[in-house]
């Protein structure tokens, strides 16, 4: 079964780069198979432990445990645990589409109800919704007694002895099926409002089994407490809403209410404990399931893959690091290769060879070009994107303006047009191509900045799925186009009443347009406000992993050619290398320097729910620094040498005198 | 196991007293000693918790305060960094930023963060990876080591099962592994890079203390209830080799620090027994190492040995240091970059601190990294001359 479902998506994974990447489904469908492989292997140890427990019976447990062995091998468990791994590959399916390794996070209140009424969120928590009833389903199946069969047959409440026994509603079944919905609908909720689809890259390289029992732990005690809050939001939800439902199912299968039992939509109803046990009991396993799932496509997903450097044979070219760093696959392949340059860069001497080798024939460096170009055109790439930010924020604040050629953009580098299409628009993580974009006015951040057109698909909007966000998306912002025309409308109010007494005819047209101005203003100023600020400033380093990888794998190269370079080839590109960290450098410290920028990092308790997105930019200010001094220290006075500006120089020997 | 029983019953200062490198945690007025990696500065953890910053280059002395410093067992500072220095504290890890360029001689509290995970405490040790990424803290009540990120305040637990906590940890300076003691007769090392571990036992006690040669290849460490110092070779680190340790079977004593008598200036003198400290300098020449008495009346001595790597490993008796009549050394520590050869530090009981610089041309050239300039002493210095050649 999990072959079947892993076949189609080996396709969908590579389809989504111009050039055919066959690394791709090589590397992603292995590991979506073996994840949902081992998820369906682990269901039926869930399944007995879920057995075990609901058949609980303290007084009794010697009765209680040969019970429950023997319920393991009957057939409707059987049957239970089949339909259950359909379930699982489901929901399987459902995190492999919904996947991002760039978080989007929505920047207002607004952003997030655009989110959750956007028509793939409805599906997801539709289909999650009946994915819920399935399991609970099961559940009440493998519970047997009274919960097993939604119509019972009973006898009239006003009994009379000829009465013909009748069908009737077994509340309990139905409210177990309707919990599952619940809890279904509300897993999705949390699944977004979480960003659970987000896939965060471990702080220490581990295997796969031991990060699997690390969070094991975590999960357990995650779905417990999960559940029971769930299971109280759905009482409180069926003591209002339940009749509802229950009059429909009875009107339409032409079942009778049972009159001897107490309706579950009253409070003497639902303070039933044995009841309460088991939908908690039913929510832990559906969660637990859900989330092991989960849990194993993210540690498979982020696994460490080993890129070769230089191809062995000639068809493998399109599998290289370099090849691969310079085109534009699935973000999830650039992640990983930029990750296994930082390995590579770090432990292995061998391979950081291949990289610093010399073309044969020709003798160029390939390798470390390819590597450094892109490393480079990223830093550079962020360097502009903070730059703006922090423009944005100037022009918000209504304090600085300062004149656009202040900007110090440096030059620009060949692979950064192809830059920002790979940012993943949120939640179309899959079928958005991000190669497609390539050549769209939209494709280059630099371009569009200088044109004042905001750049609707790159990362630090946030998400933009909703058409009400989408209409506002330019104004959420200020574009250079609005703050240069607000600026020169203030130098020209002088002029304005200076004229007001010569010709009439302009007057009322440069009052409108101030009166349109002002408004525009005012405008901004409530969206900008209404903005989250913490929100915002997490989406502009929402990809900040990369950019954290690509300082470590160039300052551990850096510093490893030192020794190890033999032809020099390191030597080259140090100025540029050197260049673009002291930009990135004052950028970075420009921006912990803005108003809202709070310098610590939040508190993150260890909950099963990473949260690690946001807390990247103060990883990137760290291993910045760490990645300059590293370079530093290796060099030490060699890099007076290197021609670098004045002002960079200063810098440096900051840095040379351990002052930064 | 009975000592993991026992530790868990002592109070956490006892715990701290008993697992700390220096010799007197408890009574002496230096707690604990770190010099920085790259520059001339070191930091001394005193008795009232306090913590000062003394810098070559500055005549200001800044003093760390801090409402949660209390019980100070270890400090580092970060590799790759101006002046990051993490605390281990009883309750937390403390990491404070300081502005190497400030003249306060009082940063606020607010430039510390706090590193707390609830059970991990109190902690006895910590370690910067040479790479400056992460920060390893351990505590002997916590079975799991924690790795920090510590810009993000996120941890990682790495969990094992049996053999208590873990007492005292030593990176070695290539990065590839890290040697962690527990307080039962085991200690492990792991390797850095997948973070699996091998283990090996003890006969007679705990693991006290060890250190690394530089280029990760050997270990040396010493068990409590032993005066003998152990070695312990690792297959050369290639990076290819992942999730392995590569660790020899067995350990080979390369030392016997029983008690003999020797003559000195002052006379005759018994010198010799546990040891309780280990250094090793960072170009692999100089091994320096705090013996406690075996008798009641003997004195700790601190011992210094020539040693040598490479082709094959050396170890020859160099000589003591002695301090002002009536110190007893508590805590040493090299210098992390002395150009012309080894400089050790060494913290006595009298609350002095003497740096004694030991001149040498390195057999090999020790790092490619080139050094910062010679280093003025600071405290005052009472070099004996290099007696007994054992």
């Amino acid at each position: 079964g999990a072959w079947a479902a892993a076949g189609p998506l080996r396709g969908h994974w590579a389809g989504g780069s111009r050039s055919p990447h066959a690394v791709s489904p090589q590397v992603l469908g292995w590991r979506v198979a073996a994840a949902i492989t081992w998820s369906v292997l682990l269901l039926p140890i869930c399944t007995a432990a879920f057995i075990i427990l609901s058949g609980l019976d303290p007084f009794h447990p010697v009765r209680w445990i040969s019970n429950s062995f023997n319920d393991l091998y009957t057939s409707y468990v059987i049957f239970c645990i089949f339909l259950m791994s359909m379930v699982i590959i489901i929901i399987s399916i459902f995190n492999i589409e919904f996947y991002a390794v760039v978080p989007s996070i929505p920047c207002s209140r607004l952003a997030l109800i655009g989110k959750i009424i956007h028509p793939q969120q409805v599906i997801h928590s539709f289909v999650h919704a009946i994915m819920g009833m399935l399991v609970t389903w099961c559940a009440t199946v493998m519970t047997k007694g009274r919960f097993q069969f939604l119509a019972v047959s009973c006898t009239p409440s006003e009994g009379l002895e000829d009465a013909v026994p009748q069908m009737c509603l077994n509340e309990y079944h139905l409210f177990f099926l309707l919990s599952g919905a619940f809890l279904g609908y509300s897993y999705s909720l949390f699944y977004l409002i979480n960003n659970m689809n987000y896939l965060p890259f471990p702080i220490i390289q581990q295997y796969k089994y031991l990060r699997f029992r690390r969070s094991l732990p975590l999960l357990i005690k995650h779905s417990c407490v999960e559940s029971l809050h769930f299971v109280r939001n759905f009482c409180v939800t069926y003591y209002f809403f339940g009749y509802i439902p229950k009059v429909w199912i009875c009107t339409t299968m032409d079942l009778h209410t049972d009159g001897k039992l107490h309706p579950l939509d009253t409070l003497s109803g639902l303070l039933d404990l044995s009841l309460f046990y088991h939908t908690w009991l039913s929510g832990v396993f559906l969660l637990m399931t859900w989330y092991i799932a989960w849990l194993l496509f993210k540690i498979y997903a982020t696994e460490s893959h080993h890129f070769p450097i230089q191809p062995t044979f000639a068809q493998e070219t399109d599998q290289c690091l370099p090849k691969i760093l310079n085109s534009n696959p699935p973000l999830l392949i650039k992640f990983l290769a930029l990750q296994d340059l930082m390995l590579l860069s770090q432990y292995s001497p061998v391979r950081r060879q291949e990289v610093f080798s010399l073309s044969q024939p020709g003798g160029h460096p390939h390798n470390w070009t390819a590597i450094s170009r892109e490393c480079l055109s990223l830093l550079s790439d962020l360097t502009q994107r903070l730059i703006a930010q922090q423009e944005a924020a100037a022009a918000a604040n209504g304090r600085a303006k300062p004149p656009v050629g202040e900007l110090k953009v440096p030059p620009q580098t060949p692979g950064i047009a192809s830059m920002s299409p790979l940012v993943k628009p949120s939640l179309m993580p899959v079928k958005t191509s991000p190669g497609s974009d390539v050549g769209s006015p939209f494709s280059s951040p630099a371009l569009n900045y200088k044109m004042g057109v905001v750049d609707i698909k790159s990362p630090w909007h946030g998400p933009v799925q909703s058409p009400h966000v989408m209409r506002r998306g330019p104004k959420l912002w200020t574009s250079v186009s609005d703050q240069q025309m607000n600026g020169s409308h203030h130098e020209s109010f002088p002029v304005l009443s200076a004229a007001r007494t010569g010709t009439e005819a302009v007057q009322p047209r440069f009052i409108y347009t101030w009166l349109q101005n002002k408004q525009e203003q005012c405008t901004q100023n409530i969206l900008v406000s209404s903005q989250h600020p913490e929100a915002s400033i997490q989406a502009v380093f929402s990809d900040a992993q990369m950019h954290i990888w690509a300082l470590e794998g160039l300052s551990h190269l850096v510093a490893a050619s030192f020794t190890e370079d033999q032809f020099g080839v390191v030597q080259t590109t140090l100025p540029a290398i050197l260049n673009t960290l002291l930009t990135l450098q004052e950028v970075v410290d420009r921006h912990f320097k803005l108003p809202h920028v709070s310098s610590k990092p939040p508190r993150i308790s260890g909950s099963l729910v990473d949260t690690s997105y946001k807390t990247l930019r103060f990883a990137l200010r760290a291993s910045l620094k760490t990645a300059l001094y590293r370079i530093t220290t290796v060099f030490g006075e060699h890099l007076n040498a290197v021609q670098v500006s004045t002002e960079h120089k200063k810098r440096l020997q900051q840095f040379l005198e351990y002052k930064e | 196991q009975l000592s993991v029983l026992l530790s868990l019953q002592l109070t956490s200062e006892d715990m701290i007293a008993a697992f700390s490198q220096a010799v007197d945690w408890a009574g002496c007025t230096v707690r604990a000693f770190a010099w920085h990696p790259h520059t001339n500065k070191f930091a001394v953890a005193l008795l009232d918790d306090s913590i000062r910053v003394y810098n070559s280059n500055s005549a200001t002395v800044p003093s760390l305060k801090h409402r949660l410093q209390r019980n100070v067992a270890a400090m580092a500072w970060k590799p790759l960094c101006a002046s990051i220095l993490a605390v281990a504290c009883q309750s937390c890890v403390l990491v404070w930023h300081l502005d190497p360029t400030s003249l306060s001689t009082r940063p606020s509290s607010g430039c510390a963060q706090v590193l707390s995970c609830p059970g991990h405490s109190p902690v006895t040790s910590l370690a910067w990876a040479p790479s400056g990424e992460r920060l390893l803290s351990a505590s002997p009540v916590d079975t799991a080591m924690l790795v920090w990120d510590v810009s993000t305040e996120t941890c990682v637990q790495l969990q094992w099962f049996g053999g208590g906590g873990v007492t005292y940890l030593a990176w070695s300076p290539d990065g590839s592994k890290v040697l962690a003691a527990t307080p039962s007769a085991v200690f492990r090392v792991w390797e850095a890079q997948m973070w699996t571990c091998e283990r090996w036992p003890t006969i007679r006690g705990r693991c006290q203390t060890g250190c690394w040669s530089p280029d990760g290849s050997r270990l040396l460490f010493t068990v409590l209830g032993e005066s003998v110092i152990y070695s312990l070779s690792f297959s050369e680190y290639r990076g290819e080799m992942q999730g392995q340790v590569g660790g020899s079977k067995t350990a080979s004593i390369v030392a016997d620090l029983s008690e003999t008598t020797f003559e000195t200036l002052y006379g005759e003198e018994r010198i010799g027994g546990e040891v309780h400290s280990m250094v090793w300098d960072p170009t692999g020449e100089r091994l320096a190492v705090i013996i406690r008495g075996e008798s009641p009346n003997s004195q700790p001595a601190v011992a210094v040995f020539r040693t040598r790597n490479s082709p094959v490993f050396e170890l020859l008796p160099c000589g003591f240091v002695r301090g002002e009549r009536g110190a007893r050394p508590q805590l040493i520590s090299f210098h992390p970059c002395f150009p012309q050869g080894a400089l050790l530090t060494v913290c006595w009981s009298s609350g002095k601190i003497s740096h004694i610089p030991f001149f040498f041309v390195g057999a090999l050239e020790p790092h490619a990294s080139p050094r910062r300039s010679p280093v003025p002493v600071l405290g005052s210095v009472r070099e004996q001359p290099l007696f007994s050649e054992l």
